[in-house]
């Protein structure tokens, strides 16, 4: 069978009535997501795993695993839809993808021009969203062809880039970051080893034999540690939204951005592919690309419609880009996606090369509905948007209990122990500390899941060497890794003791 | 608009944890006749697609399609230290639990006498329920491979060890890896010195075989017949005493290789160690009217699997047998306790 049936048998399952509802269910409370500050895509689609997995308990595991991936992943992007419209309205960024829309869009909205930049907005993200999906199409399965002659080492190399990637760019501190790495990956490591069976600090605790659950820990660290946040840090931030006039882009409107987007989208994707590089770097390039690309760079920050275009278009390409090494390498480049991967493991589903062989209706579902999903965003996000900022002002007082609620239920129904609600809350409080004192919560949670993958892949490869270290240096493909997961960490140094700064914080 | 709307999936998804919370607390010691009451979880303690998953979910069909048991029955994976890890959570967490249970094989006995990596808990710390299926092991190569007999990798691995890698679908000193040392051992090789790779499940291993990360692979001859209908791969050697049927017809066995050993792979359900007296009769029941039904013997077919039914009572005293079995060999190779 060649891509184009299979991507017809995707649709085939996309289109079914349960999937379609899902899929819009997810873009729906993604578009929310993005639109309410403090929940992002990562504690956003966390909060909804043990309520996905409860709603598909009743279906067969591959029909069950494939609803609850396509409403995750709607939620994914369609938080990416969402965010800009805080950004524009509110000038406070509903996600960190979206931050560097405030600049141009928040502008435009004063100057009247809301509904402008809203619509331009959308459109990018759909020109993205379906130019990503392409990309998506056409490289699935090439890559999944060469990921399978992987052998350990090299994923091994290749973990560690997405390791090294993420910790290099999250937060402020690469010290806080990689402190965060070896936090999640020594909690990694609790349980029953599952290579020889010995029991690992569990203290003869049966609680903690199958390991602690990422789950709960994802969960209580982003959306627990967000409320806690929230509660105690009060900040009131009612700033005055502002009104959107008319929603359709001008023609020269639409002239201006056309560039842009398409511009964006390609930067987006590709930045997206690889591991570690989220949304908001995407973001972040597209903007200083579109600047330096213009023909007056001083209207940046002034309104520019481009400012507006390049990077939401960049981030929206970016999350389909970043579903590619999730699907065919099993690697999640980023906080959500690492979180993706861990539902599908929930359903005994491994992304990885194997996917597209032994699961195609889920892994080919998950991307047509991606391209349904897409289009319901745009027509959501266009004529809708007005409820959507409405959103904004959800009071806190109502928001908080239902998010409380949420985690708690949702990880009972999930893990059934008493033991995990301690975790969850412990879990809570830790991550508002965290955060408070800058550390990057990312980092702990991908570590969290790859480093058991690490290990096993590691121990694999020097069993096959006879010990040689190395293996992962004599392997060309493991090499390239590690020389990529170095520079990784050590360009942004370099950077820095140049004096310049680059702070990312991603929540993507 | 918006905040009717919240309130409304706030409040229908509470209901929704609520009843999937309130489901699980009103557990067992009930010794009333109206098991079951629920939804039945049978857990396969490893990664789909290898023999433990493939009979939960014959299990699961059959008793669906037969209607003999009218709850559905969900088929969890939980892939762990070759079994290990959800074993200890069966023989702790789910004692009581009677909607909880396991499909297991030899490594029950194994894990729980092997000395690295052992598994503090055994059969003993369950309830057997029946014996299903006999399934054998077998040594596979890549199809390009330059060994054409199982002669020609104990060869490979006597001149040089390091150089032949062995893979398989469960923990050290646990089934896949005894199958492949077992022959070896036999040639007069030392077993601690052939180089055994572990993947979680035989999936997996099968997935490097293919991929070239494994030069050789031991697993349940029942799961390769289509690999080797399709040309992938080579099977070099089935553990049986008597040629198989099916795709492996042509396949010698270790004895006809010069090799003398066999290996048969039993697998059977278990129930919870406290597992009520209701719960119990049920299972013994619905199971002995599910090896007699055509749907059973129509799975049985399809996974190239020999039936092979004993009751609990018949399988209790098998698996003391058995234990004995699998403490000698592993003393004989040096891995036991």
């Amino acid at each position: 069978m060649n891509t184009l049936q299979f991507l017809a048998d995707g649709f085939s399952i996309a289109f079914q009535w349960q999937n379609i509802l899902f899929a819009l269910v997810g873009v729906i409370i993604g578009t929310a997501v993005g639109v309410l500050p403090g929940i992002g895509p990562m504690s956003g689609v966390a909060l909804l795993i043990p309520v996905t997995a409860t709603i598909t308990s009743g279906m067969p595991t591959d029909a069950a695993a494939a609803s609850s991936i396509i409403l995750l992943a709607g939620v994914y992007y369609g938080a990416m839809y969402g965010g800009s419209t805080t950004s524009i309205l509110l000038n406070t960024p509903g996600e960190s993808a979206s931050v560097v829309t405030t600049l141009d869009g928040y502008q435009m909205a004063k100057q009247g021009r809301a509904g402008a930049a809203l619509a331009i907005a959308a459109i990018g993200s759909f020109v993205a969203g379906i130019i990503s999906l392409i990309g998506l199409v056409l490289l699935a399965e090439p890559l999944s062809n060469i990921a399978i002659k992987f052998g350990p080492a090299e994923y091994f190399s290749l973990m560690l880039l997405g390791l090294a990637a993420v910790s290099g760019l999250a937060g402020k501190s690469m010290t806080k970051a990689l402190l965060m790495t070896t936090l999640g990956l020594m909690l990694g490591t609790i349980g029953i080893d599952a290579v020889s069976g010995i029991a690992r600090f569990t203290y003869n605790q049966p609680v903690l034999f199958s390991g602690l659950e990422f789950l709960t820990i994802a969960v209580g660290l982003f959306a627990l540690g967000e409320v806690f946040k929230t509660v105690l840090e009060r900040d009131h931030e009612d700033g005055t939204i502002a009104k959107i006039n008319r929603i359709l882009p001008t023609k020269q409107d639409m002239k201006d951005s056309t560039v842009p987007i398409v511009r964006g989208s390609l930067l987006g994707f590709f930045i997206g592919v690889l591991p570690g590089a989220g949304a908001t770097l995407a973001s972040f390039f597209s903007y200083m690309t579109e600047k330096k690309f213009s023909k007056n760079p001083d209207s940046f920050g002034k309104g520019n419609i481009a400012g507006v275009a390049g990077p939401e278009s960049a981030n929206n390409a970016a999350s389909g880009g970043a579903m590619i090494p999730l699907l065919t390498l099993g690697i999640p480049g980023s906080g959500t996606t690492a979180i993706l991967m861990g539902a599908l493991i929930m359903y005994n589903i491994q992304p990885g090369p194997l996917l597209f062989d032994e699961h195609p209706d889920i892994a080919w579902g998950l991307i047509a509905s991606m391209f349904i999903g897409n289009l319901m965003l745009l027509v959501l996000n266009m004529p809708l948007v007005r409820v959507f900022a409405k959103v904004i002002q959800t009071p806190k007082k109502y928001l908080l209990p239902i998010i409380i609620a949420i985690s708690f239920f949702g990880v009972y129904a999930v893990q059934y122990t008493t033991f995990d609600l301690y975790l969850l809350l412990g879990c809570g409080v830790l991550g508002y500390l965290l955060s408070k004192n800058d550390f990057p919560v990312a980092p702990l949670v991908l570590a969290l899941v790859l480093g058991p993958m690490i290990e096993n892949n590691m121990r694999r490869a020097l069993t096959i060497s006879n010990g040689e270290f190395s293996i992962f240096f004599t392997k060309p493909l493991s090499l390239l890794f590690i020389i990529i997961a170095a520079a990784w960490l050590l360009i942004p140094l370099l950077l820095k003791m140049k004096g310049k700064s680059v702070v990312i914080e991603d929540e993507s | 608009m918006w905040k009717k709307v919240t309130t409304v999936a706030a409040t229908s998804l509470l209901t929704l944890s609520l009843v999937a919370c309130s489901s699980q607390n009103d557990t067992p010691k009930k010794t009333s006749s109206t098991y079951p009451e629920k939804n039945i979880t049978i857990v396969a303690p490893s990664g789909a697609g290898g023999g433990w998953d493939l009979t939960a979910r014959a299990i699961s069909k059959t008793m669906s399609e037969t209607k003999l048991i009218d709850k559905s029955i969900t088929v969890e994976n939980k892939p762990g230290g070759g079994g290990a890890v959800y074993m200890a959570d069966f023989a702790t967490k789910e004692v009581k639990n009677d909607y909880a249970l396991l499909v297991k094989s030899p490594p029950i006995l194994i894990n729980h006498n092997k000395a690295e990596g052992n598994s503090p808990y055994g059969y003993k710390d369950t309830k057997p329920l029946a014996q299903l299926t006999r399934d054998y092991g077998a040594i596979v190569v890549k199809a390009d491979s330059k060994f054409k007999t199982l002669k020609d990798v104990l060869e490979a691995i006597k001149a040089d060890p390091k150089a032949v890698t062995l893979a398989g679908g469960s923990a050290p000193g646990s089934m896949d890896h005894l199958i492949g040392v077992l022959p070896a051992h036999k040639y007069g090789i030392d077993p601690k010195t052939v180089k055994y790779v572990s993947y979680d499940g035989g999936g997996e291993a099968i997935a490097a075989l293919l991929g070239g990360n494994a030069d050789v692979i031991a697993t349940d001859a029942s799961a390769i017949g289509s690999y080797m209908k399709s040309g992938d791969v080579r099977v070099l050697a089935v553990s049986s005493s008597e040629r198989l049927g099916g795709e492996l017809t042509e396949v010698p066995t270790f004895k006809e290789e010069g090799i003398d050993a066999e290996f048969t792979i039993w697998r059977g359900l278990f129930g919870p160690k406290d597992m009520s007296d209701s719960a119990f009769n049920y299972w013994n029941e619905k199971l002995k009217k599910m090896v007699e039904t055509d749907e059973w013997k129509a799975e049985l077919t399809k996974n190239g699997w020999e039936s092979e039914y004993r009751n609990s009572k018949d399988f209790t005293t098998y698996l003391e047998e058995q234990d004995k079995v699998i403490v000698e060999l592993l003393t004989a190779l040096g891995m036991q306790k």
